[in-house]
């Protein structure tokens, strides 16, 4: 009879329960934000990143109350998804956002090859993406409607940095061009080779590696040829590797670029002086004279901020831009007008609103292209080029946002 | 591009010697214990951490610091080694595979917590000899050595000695030796099985630090980079043959070589096509490793 009795309770409970965690997905009072990122992996730095910047939107829109529909105040609550460095974890990432989670839109991952995972099934759900960080110009490519990027791609980023380059009085004649084999690393290089044979320096070398190989042999090889430039596509461990190699076999290059990787602090920290006149691309830094029209008023503000709350990571540019692709679909969602939980009509009605925006952020210019090779990224952007100088980051170019003179020809490494 | 030769054979016999100090502990535990150890990359790694630590609290320079690493790391293999003998001697399931499960298990629990506790970004260790190197050009001949890792080539070639004798010229080697070849038997004739093993485990540990210091130096450490090391330990010692030990040099020499020389003079985007493919017709032709010697 007891047991009778305790069993009727539990399975009344239950049944309120239930129907306590049923009822309210009729209506939200939040925005559902999901974030796929790698917060473990090979690329967890880079990922740890993009969390910072999404974080730190996610933080100043709710100390404000929310986005604001209608007069009513909605915050944002951030939900994640782990692609752990890997793209079919990525797909399975943004399958279970769209479809267990229903959020209403993505904060999307650190790396291209993920990010190529993890469009389709976004598009297939229909949920619009913007990620604050990859950089290939695959992931435009096959201009997926529902995916956005706040960074240009590295094709456009590349390019710009040898222009600078080319057109110094002395610059560089000859070239040897190398990069790693993963989707940002090899569009990087192939950037750097395309625009190098365009404005007329002799590319001697170009060649895609398999990750993490030991440069010496091929840097032996490269200091017989004695090119003017050594560039070279990246990640962070293979960047100090090749600082490294070119010491030990003491040869020093006229200029020695690389891109992503360059502007961490842990770069200059790891190499100390040999990190120096080092040169990197950027489109962002904390420096530069931006007006934001929403969200943090300056480029300065937002560095305040961010140091304030992660006191040993200084923002980088894909900081800033992930902090930025929040405050795009903030603008984007209060200019909908559509409370929470968004529909699908919403949703595409919020692409289409993506697709006119044209806002300035402390991050610079956002202006999704609607065309052509840079569809959908934000080819409102100028590159920056930027040198390491006394251990730290400094613009060089171009001249409206320089703070420093571009050191060139780089000072031999056994006279610093 | 014949001028290339003498650079290109210098530096695949200096990446052997890279290879050489990652897979000599780790021939070493196999050949005596019968374990493999996919914890080597993680002590490895684990060596490099302490030398960065030692550099930052002393401003010494880190291969100073070479003797108290490998006292240390030592002591911990000696004490971690009963452990591991439990889960080889236990009578469920296959000892061996055990046995490695445990170490894999140990792997992970040493990256994930440094990882952790180190946090994501890549460090370097400078040393007095980082930047040296010797450069001699005459006429088209010309070569340059690196000095650190002529130093890393020298250390692992000292370390083979320095075990070649203790193995062959002391009555601590003969145990060693007995015990390698056959457990019950040496255990039979008075050997002390449990310290001896224990002993050997603290010189495989021992010595993989030590090994760390000069990784950090000449390459970089960062905590995620045990795997990678385990695996290139794992391919010498197999193309040497599984426990014996004289042909890890020659098979460290060898995969340097081969790189060096794909590297310097073919594509480069497929040299590890052409590593695993001459592995593969080695092992092919002869699949107890190169010298028909190994298990």
């Amino acid at each position: 009879m007891k047991r009778q009795r305790w069993g009727v309770v539990v399975a009344v409970t239950l049944a309120l329960c239930l129907g306590l965690i049923v009822g309210p997905a009729m209506a939200a009072d939040e925005f559902k934000i999901g974030v796929i990122t790698s917060l473990s992996g090979d690329l967890a730095t880079g990922g740890s990143v993009t969390k910072r910047g999404y974080d730190l939107w996610a933080k100043a829109v709710n100390a404000a109350g929310g986005i604001e529909i209608k007069g009513k105040k909605y915050p944002v609550r951030l939900v994640y998804g782990d692609d752990q460095s890997q793209p079919a974890q990525a797909a399975s990432a943004a399958e279970r956002l769209a479809a267990q989670e229903k959020v209403d839109a993505v904060l999307g991952p650190y790396a291209s090859g993920t990010t190529i995972a993890a469009a389709p099934v976004l598009e297939k759900y229909k949920v619009p993406m913007i990620t604050g960080s990859a950089e290939s110009p695959l992931i435009w490519k096959q201009k997926f409607r529902y995916t956005f990027g706040t960074i240009p791609p590295v094709n456009f980023t590349g390019s710009a940095v040898i222009k600078v380059l080319a057109a110094l009085p002395q610059g560089p004649k000859t070239a040897v061009i190398y990069g790693t084999n993963d989707t940002f690393s090899k569009a990087t290089a192939e950037a750097f080779q395309a625009t190098a044979e365009q404005v007329g320096i002799k590319v001697l070398r170009f060649n895609i590696l398999p990750p993490k190989q030991d440069m010496t042999p091929l840097m032996s090889a490269a200091k017989v040829l004695n090119p003017d430039l050594i560039a070279f596509g990246g990640h962070d461990e293979e960047l100090v590797n090749l600082v490294k190699v070119l010491t030990q076999i003491n040869f020093t290059p006229k200029a020695l670029l690389m891109h992503y990787g360059v502007t961490e602090p842990a770069f200059a920290q790891a190499l100390g002086k040999n990190a120096n006149q080092v040169l990197g691309a950027s489109v962002w830094t904390s420096s530069i004279q931006t007006k934001g029209s929403i969200g943090w008023p300056t480029a300065k503000a937002y560095y305040d901020s961010a140091v304030a709350e992660y006191p040993k990571d200084p923002p980088d540019y894909t900081q800033a831009a992930s902090t930025a692709a929040g405050l795009v679909f903030q603008a984007a969602l209060t200019q909908l007008g559509a409370a929470p939980p968004l529909d699908e009509a919403s949703r595409t009605k919020l692409v289409e609103i993506l697709e006119k925006l044209d806002v300035q952020t402390f991050y610079g210019r956002v202006k999704f292209a609607t065309e052509g090779d840079y569809y959908h990224s934000n080819a409102g952007l100028t590159p920056l080029m930027v040198q390491i100088l006394d251990g730290k980051e400094a613009v060089v170019a171009p001249p409206e946002s320089a703070q420093a003179k571009l050191v060139y020809p780089l000072t031999p490494w056994d006279k610093r | 591009m014949l001028a290339l030769l003498p650079q290109a054979i210098v530096d695949g016999v200096l990446l052997g010697g890279i290879y050489l100090t990652v897979a000599m502990g780790f021939s070493l535990a196999y050949g005596v214990l019968h374990v493999i150890d996919f914890a080597v990359g993680e002590w490895i790694m684990l060596g490099a951490f302490a030398g960065l630590a030692f550099t930052e609290w002393t401003h010494l320079d880190p291969l100073l610091s070479l003797p108290a690493i490998f006292v240390v790391f030592a002591a911990v293999g000696w004490m971690l080694q009963p452990l591991l003998q439990r889960v080889l001697s236990g009578s469920r399931g296959r000892p061996v595979l055990m046995a490695l499960v445990f170490t894999f298990g140990l792997a992970l629990a040493i990256r994930g917590s440094a990882l952790t506790i180190f946090g994501i970004f890549t460090h370097s260790l400078n040393t007095a000899l980082s930047q040296g190197s010797w450069h001699v050009s005459r006429g088209s001949f010309f070569l340059t050595v690196p000095f650190i890792r002529l130093a890393g080539l020298v250390y692992a070639l000292a370390v083979i000695a320095v075990l070649n004798y203790l193995l062959k010229r002391t009555d601590f080697g003969l145990a060693v030796r007995a015990v390698a070849q056959h457990k019950e038997a040496a255990g039979l004739m008075g050997v002390d099985i449990r310290r001896t093993s224990a002993a050997v485990y603290g010189l495989y540990v021992g010595t993989s630090a030590m090994t760390g210091v000069f990784i950090g130096a000449i390459v970089s450490l960062n905590a995620s980079m045990g795997p990678d090391l385990s695996l290139f330990a794992f391919f010498v010692v197999v193309l040497a043959g599984m426990g014996y030990l004289a042909g890890a040099p020659w098979a460290a020499f060898l995969l340097g070589l081969i790189q060096s020389f794909f590297l310097i003079y073919f594509n480069p985007s497929y040299v590890l096509l052409a590593l695993f493919t001459i592995l593969y017709l080695i092992l092919l032709i002869s699949p107890t490793g190169m010298f028909r010697r190994g298990v």
